[in-house]
């Protein structure tokens, strides 16, 4: 008996472990035996001392290249019994024994009898499957069950594990199953009776069709998406404060309602901002990488938690894209997968240029469709109206003639003349011609002037007072060419009477200091007053309104009190006092006092353009009300030249203990970016998306596939490296992902695919020998079967009492959650239970506090948007029952559900009937609607606990014993269960 | 092939199926039990040892407690009270809020020797002293991190980032629960809010959910989420449309054949019997007025901190919150439940706001916990319960010896108080197969750690070992790497040196 025979007749002898793996290594190639069965125990078993990771690497040996291991000894191919691997693993002795017996490793009797196997066949190493790009492998030829591609790769291995594939499910099925799978909905009426009446392959692909054109299919999918984002509406840590980002929710779901190709998609999300001309909805898309968490605790350093941040960026990435773990190359090189501590250094370089930095900004603003829509109807009425107020017709010009004529007789201002002036340091106050004064002398360090001044000729009440400053001389004691009019005051003075004070109002100039703005110079108080640095050497001017005009009187004048106490020379040089006799809203601080007189009487005297300017002044608080509604979203944006940062390799993955200068780059075994590629996150979104890219179709594709049926075509779906499970259909994989990359890279068009094959349509029923031989479903031979996610859950029980709100997008809402459930440290934000139409909203709409994630979400999987979730694993628990049971939610769809089926008929047998085809969509069976009406029957409310079994469904009339026969059909298996 | 042995990839598809378990049995020990075939698997997955305990009472002080109140005794610090801090202890440190040079900060309180081994405890803490001889206390504790959340985050989970299970989750992953109509692992708070770290503190992380800590609820709803039937379905309807869901399902099983319908059944059954035993292990109205006078605890009182914005202000040292929580903690122990976790909120005394400092703050703390956790121990060791169970206190870090001076510059009243320290603080342990004693010193001011350095990964790899879990070999494959509580380096050990 030759030595392989025998192995493998030990292989048989063994236990279940040894049974499947003899089975997988007996079907596997010659080639994929070292992908599938060896290379698995040795990156379990040796790699971690003798692989990549070259610190911890011993005897300076390498298992992962034969080479290594075969100079080294320690494989003798085709002789395992002289291999020192072999020797080592079958030792008894603590000192020679591999792994060492402290590392807790052990090798399992058929692990090591595979490794025999293989050595004995001459030990062939083989790159690992995922890491070469795929190509189009052929489809089999057989044709039998039918000629879809999927499905002759799935009879293939059917075939192969002795299996035979399953009829087609009954239509009612077929039509939950793939509203369910591609809207995360219930079909609607009109689908079920239009599929239902006339099952044909015609009817069904154009069922498939509306699914997919439907909104609801966006936001089915794009949970998928989002659970990959990290999305949340909190920002984590401590605090957990709210984050507004619901807008990147929203460009999810409508990435994938309008079927944006996958490469775009990516190319948006990574690097939208750095793509040329990127419009408004491209730089929303950065936000993916702006969901990483943010921590607000006092006395936190933000440069480490944008590190971690920009960490995270880098591992999601490479989870998302390529399904690879690189997270631990942080630390230290990957032990298993190629990629070393630099080259994740390298590629952390890319993403180590943002401006963020652990707070908000940078933001942009982005509005949403229906803010946008409104936002351009307001700016464009706007335009017309300021052009209309520019370009004015009927009479205008002709009036405003007219009444610039009028000021050639009535000037606008009139210069007074000085009639008396006081100093307290006797300076002498000069007056020119035109009206200006100027100090003779030096000026003293303070002083307060009394200048009284004669009005001028005419009869018409003076309503304002004018102060021009000059700039003043240059020369002089004082380096401070400011002025500081602490207080001013006004006093009438009659020859007869004691003088009066004159009350001012509306002071307003065209400059005030800050701290020193012009309303302090009649507040009655010294300690401030009208100043203007850091524009002192400019003239200026101030203009105060007169309480009360003051009437013309024979020998009146008027007495300005000017306090310039400040000190440093600060006082009055050079200036002009004057009044007007026109209305105040003509009168502006402008300093030459004719400009604007066209836009006074536009909005001050010209009828027309009077009430142009009101609308205009509505419209702009129309906008201004509105841009103050649009969400700022949290976006990626490259730092400026000047500011780059420089990125070395963390020892130990500590930030605070850096070594080597890295440039960027990515991981070397995966090629470099693609010719014509800027080193930038572009770069890298361009490389993930290339087709030499061994992994980025794979798994996309997988991902979907998932979705679909339960389970990837590789398990792991957050590892395609070498620690990661084999695809079970390695050829189709590889089909699919060339496929997906060949069309367009349109998930829609690959779901369609697959929803179309017959494997998808296949019934789910069970065979003892099925789930004796496949109990898991791996070869596909019978239809997916299994729990529906968290949103499906609250969603089809929505969708099917009636109470679901369809409203695509916005912000996020708070359906009901039992009280005190936010408990979160100092952040003051509560859960409002919603009311109204947001409270029957889809559960993608749900508010979600990463600290506090909705109970009844997380109670079925979902995840709480901390990390980058690649896959859910399903569980069911009583805790699930629960939910279902009792919450709120639940009890409200029961009561709504119960409605409809008492009004469905006056029968109890066809309310219960109907009830059952409006939750699974198929006839009732006899048995099912006799034991259905032995529990109404049997069910009995007194008159309290009807009143409070009807509030509790949030119903004020009603049959109570119908809304616990709803809540019966909420709870069956088969509802809560893709058919 | 997937990176498990092929047995155990079958208990992982099984396993995800059930909550609690199979009749009477740990579901921790049905899964590594009878359904291996392959008794290697259980070694590889660290659950081999003979375990010192069935259950853990992790009292979690959240905030963290100033060691310098109550455990550490410093004449030397007391000497330098209210001088600048030597420049020696400043350089190259980071601090959440000291600013500048600070002053030190002497002992707030009187300290004694108790008990045989002449443990030094303040006059906070005069019941504890009381049982003080069964306690380990360990005075040298370190982290890593001085924040909060990641504080908190690394102590429970192993890890400052969110996303990992915490301890409670791995110990039920590992081992099960005892009680089929029990969750394995709970946890109580008390104190008025969550934990800095939130949910994620009894998270599952990247094992099953199945996993994660069920927060069970004192404050008045139901003690778990959902568990009450709708106002006006009695317990005897729900019975009935319970047996209708059940039959129904029964011919949906019939059909299709499929098992998950079974288990749907039996989870269905099982929250059945948790409506009655849950709210009957929560009643703590149910014990003798004795034992309730012992705690200190009041079935039903519901705290006004409890549902405040700021409850620091609301803190009366009569509040029986945390008594009644470690009253239940005793009865969830009883009924076999593997792991409890108690967070108290409100230890967190910077002095630099009301309601937070070390003179006035920490007494009324430590009077809410102080009869509590000596009538826990007290009570655990008369029903012979002391030696099936670990019993850990702690906070996530330290308080610094210096005085925190970013709000007050001077000592006053009402705001003296002390920033994260994470360089020594004290933890204790108690209970089956530890040894009462001491562990670790200080130095003369309490600033670093004199002698046997404690870390967190060796409080965790302790905390496993006592269960029977080896701590280095535990593990689950997760993003390439074998994640362990205790992470990926070995640089946590066992504490050998505590264990009796």
């Amino acid at each position: 008996m030759d030595r392989s025979r025998f192995f493998l007749r030990v292989f048989f002898s063994l236990q279940l472990a040894g049974l499947l793996l003899a089975d997988q290594f007996l079907l596997a190639d010659e080639l994929d035996r070292f992908n599938r069965v060896v290379r698995p125990i040795l990156a379990k078993h040796c790699f971690a001392c003798h692989g990549r990771d070259e610190e911890a690497r011993q005897a300076d040996l390498r298992l992962d290249l034969r080479d290594s291991a075969v100079e080294g000894g320690a494989i003798k191919p085709g002789f395992p019994d002289q291999s020192e691997m072999v020797i080592r693993i079958d030792s008894k002795d603590a000192n020679v024994v591999m792994p060492p017996p402290d590392s807790g490793g052990k090798l399992t009797a058929a692990e090591s009898l595979a490794l025999k196997q293989w050595i004995a066949e001459g030990a062939k190493y083989a790159s690992h499957w995922s890491f070469t790009p795929p190509t189009r492998p052929d489809v089999p030829g057989d044709n039998s069950w039918s000629s879809h591609p999927i499905d002759r790769f799935i009879h293939a291995k059917i075939l192969t594990h002795n299996l035979s594939p399953n009829a087609v499910a009954e239509p009612f099925e077929l039509l939950r199953r793939v509203a369910l799978d591609l809207t995360g909905l219930p079909p609607t009426q009109v689908q079920a009776n239009a599929f239902l009446s006339n099952p044909s392959d015609e009817a069904y692909e154009a069922l498939v069709d509306d699914l997919l054109g439907s909104d609801a299919y966006g936001e089915h999918w794009a949970r998928m998406w989002l659970d990959l984002a990290r999305y949340a509406d909190t920002k984590g840590y401590e605090k957990d404060r709210e984050r507004t980002i619901w807008r990147y929710r929203d460009w999810v779901i409508q990435a994938f309602n309008s079927d944006q190709p996958f490469d775009q998609f990516t190319f948006d999300q990574l690097a939208g901002d750095l793509i040329a001309n990127a419009n408004a909805e491209q730089v929303l898309a950065t936000a993916f990488h702006r969901n990483t968490m943010e921590n607000d605790e006092g006395g936190t350093d933000d440069e480490e938690f944008r590190v971690a941040a920009v960490k995270d960026r880098v591992d999601t990435t490479m989870q998302v894209w390529m399904g690879l773990t690189a997270g631990c190359a942080k630390c230290h090189s990957h032990k298993y997968d190629p990629i070393s501590q630099v080259d994740y250094y390298q590629l952390f370089a890319f993403f180590n240029q943002t401006e963020d930095s652990d707070r908000s900004p940078p933001t942009v603003a982005s509005p949403t469709v229906a803010q946008r829509t409104a936002l351009d109807q307001l700016d464009g009425e706007l335009m017309q109206l300021q052009s209309r107020f520019q370009n004015p017709r009927n009479g205008f010009d002709e009036a405003i003639a007219v009444w610039m004529k009028s000021f050639e007789t009535t000037p606008l201002w009139v210069p007074l003349v000085k009639s008396d002036f006081h100093s307290e340091h006797d300076l002498q106050l000069n007056q020119d011609e035109a009206g200006e004064f100027s100090v003779e002398a030096e000026l003293p360090e303070k002083d307060t002037w009394i200048l009284t001044l004669d009005l001028p000729v005419g009869t018409q009440p003076l309503t304002s007072l004018r102060i021009d400053t000059r700039p003043k001389k240059s020369d002089g004691k004082w380096p401070d060419k400011n002025v500081a009019l602490r207080e001013l005051t006004v006093e009438i003075i009659d020859s007869d009477l004691q003088p009066s004070l004159i009350k001012l109002k509306n002071p307003r100039a065209d400059f005030s200091q800050k701290g020193w703005e012009v309303t302090r110079a009649i507040d009655g108080n010294f300690d401030a007053g009208w100043a203007f640095s850091p524009k002192a050497s400019d003239a200026h001017c101030a203009i105060f309104d007169f309480a009360e005009p003051i009437e013309r009187k024979e020998g009146r004048r008027i007495r300005l009190t000017l306090e310039q106490e400040y000190g440093q020379g600060l006082l009055l040089d050079e200036f002009l006092v004057s009044t007007s006799v026109h209305p105040i809203n003509w009168l502006r601080p402008d300093l030459d006092a004719a400009t604007g007189l066209s836009d006074v009487f536009r909005r001050e005297v010209f009828p027309a353009t009077m009430q142009l300017a009101e609308k205009i002044s509505t419209n702009r608080d129309a906008i201004k009300r509105l841009r103050s509604q649009v969400p700022n979203i949290p976006i990626m944006r490259e730092l400026a030249a000047g500011k780059r940062r420089e990125t070395r390799v963390h020892i130990r993955g500590n930030f605070l203990d850096q070594s080597d200068l890295v440039s960027p780059a990515v991981p070397s075994a995966f090629g470099a970016l693609p010719e014509g590629s800027l080193q930038d996150r572009l770069g890298v979104a361009r490389w993930l998306m290339h087709e030499s890219n061994p992994l980025t179709a794979r798994v996309a594709v997988n991902r979907l596939w998932s979705k679909i049926f339960g389970k990837g075509l590789v398990e792991t779906e957050e590892d395609f490296g070498t620690q990661g499970s084999y695809p079970t259909h390695p050829d189709l994989l590889d089909w699919l992902a060339v496929e997906f990359r060949e069309n367009g890279w349109s998930r829609k068009q690959l779901l369609k695919k697959i929803v179309l094959s017959k494997t998808y349509q296949q019934s789910a029923a069970f065979t003892d020998h099925k789930l004796a031989i496949d109990p898991r479903n791996d070869w596909l031979s019978r239809g997916p079967r299994f729990r529906l996610s968290a949103e499906m859950v609250r969603d089809q029980a929505l969708a099917v009492s009636g109470l679901l709100t369809t409203k695509l997008g916005g912000p996020s809402v708070m359906p009901p959650q039992p009280d005190g459930i936010w408990k979160t440290t100092y952040s003051g934000e509560k859960w409002k239970n919603a009311t109204g139409p947001d409270r029957y909203r889809r559960a993608i709409y749900t508010y979600k506090k990463r600290t506090s994630p909705y109970p009844a979400m997380t109670t079925f999987d979902s995840g709480s948007g901390e990390v980058c979730q690649i896959r859910r694993i399903r569980t069911n628990t009583p805790l699930q029952a629960l939910v279902t049971l009792n919450d709120v939610a639940f009890l409200e769809a029961a009561g709504a559900l119960s409605v409809r089926m008492t009004s469905s008929s006056n029968r109890l047998t066809q309310q219960i009937a109907e009830g059952i085809r409006m939750t699974l969509y198929r006839d009732a069976t006899s048995g099912e609607v006799d034991r259905l009406e032995m529990l109404y029957q049997s069910l009995d409310f007194d008159s309290t606990q009807k009143e409070r079994m009807l509030a509790a469904a949030g119903l004020d009339s009603g049959d109570p014993r119908m809304i616990a026969l709803a809540n019966v059909l909420l709870n069956l298996d088969e509802f809560l269960t893709k058919p | 092939m997937n990176t498990l042995p092929i047995s155990l990839q079958k208990v992982r598809a099984e396993t995800r199926r059930h909550f609690f378990g199979k009749a009477g049995m740990g579901f921790g020990a049905m899964a590594l039990s009878s359904l291996l075939n392959s008794d290697s698997s259980a070694e590889q997955q660290g659950v081999s040892l003979p375990a010192k305990v069935k259950s853990v009472i992790y009292l979690h002080m959240a905030g963290s407690p100033s060691q310098l109140e109550l455990f550490e005794n410093k004449p030397a610090l007391g000497r330098l009270h209210n001088t600048e801090c030597p420049q020696e202890y400043l350089e190259g440190k980071r601090f959440a809020f000291i600013k500048g040079v600070p002053k030190m900060l002497g002992s707030q309180c009187e300290f004694k020797q108790h008990g045989e081994n002449g443990q030094w405890v303040s006059n906070h803490l005069p019941h504890l002293t009381k049982v003080i001889d069964d306690l380990c206390i360990i005075r040298s504790m370190h982290t890593e991190q001085f924040n909060h959340s990641p504080a908190q985050l690394f102590m429970q989970t192993g890890n400052s980032l969110l996303g990992y299970p915490s301890m409670g989750s791995w110990v039920t992953y590992g081992l099960g629960s005892e009680n089929k109509d029990l969750p394995g692992f709970v946890v109580l708070s008390s104190g008025g809010k969550t934990p800095s770290a939130g949910k994620s503190l009894w998270g599952s992380g990247f094992l099953p959910t199945v996993y994660q800590g069920v927060q069970c609820r004192t404050d008045g709803g139901d003690p778990i989420l959902f568990l009450s039937n709708p106002d006006g379905l009695s317990r005897k309807s729900r019975r009935k449309t319970l047996d209708a869901i059940s039959d129904l399902n029964r011919f949906q099983h019939e059909k299709v054949g499929d098992p998950e319908t079974l288990t749907r059944i039996s989870q269905y059954e099982l929250a059945f019997r948790m409506q009655v035993s849950v709210p009957e292990v929560m009643d703590i109205s149910r014990e003798s007025q004795k034992t309730l006078d012992l705690y200190g605890a009041k079935p039903g009182y519901i705290s006004e901190a409890e549902s405040a914005a700021d409850p620091r202000r609301l803190y009366k040292s009569d509040d029986p919150t945390f008594a009644n929580n470690c009253l239940l903690a005793r009865r969830l122990v009883e009924n076999g439940v593997r792991f409890v976790q108690l967070y108290d909120w409100g230890w967190d005394h910077h002095g630099s706001s009301l309601g937070e400092s070390i003179d006035e703050t920490l007494p009324i703390k430590t009077s809410q916990i102080d009869q509590s956790i000596a009538a826990l121990i007290t009570d655990l060791k008369q029903r012979g319960l002391f030696d099936e169970t670990l019993i850990i206190w702690g906070g996530e870090f330290g308080r610094t010896p210096m005085m925190q001076n970013n709000v007050n510059k001077e000592l006053k009243p009402g705001f003296i108080g002390r920033d994260h320290h994470p360089h020594a603080f004290t933890m204790w342990m108690a209970g089956g197969g530890i040894k009462p004693g001491m562990l670790g010193q200080t130095d003369e001011l309490g600033y670093y750690i004199a002698e046997n350095p404690v870390s967190v990964r060796d409080l965790q790899a302790t905390i496993l070992h006592q269960l029977g879990i080896n701590p280095h070999e535990f593990n689950f494959p997760y993003q390439g790497l074998d994640q362990r509580l205790i992470g990926p380096t070995d640089e946590g050990s066992v504490l050998h040196d505590i264990l009796a």
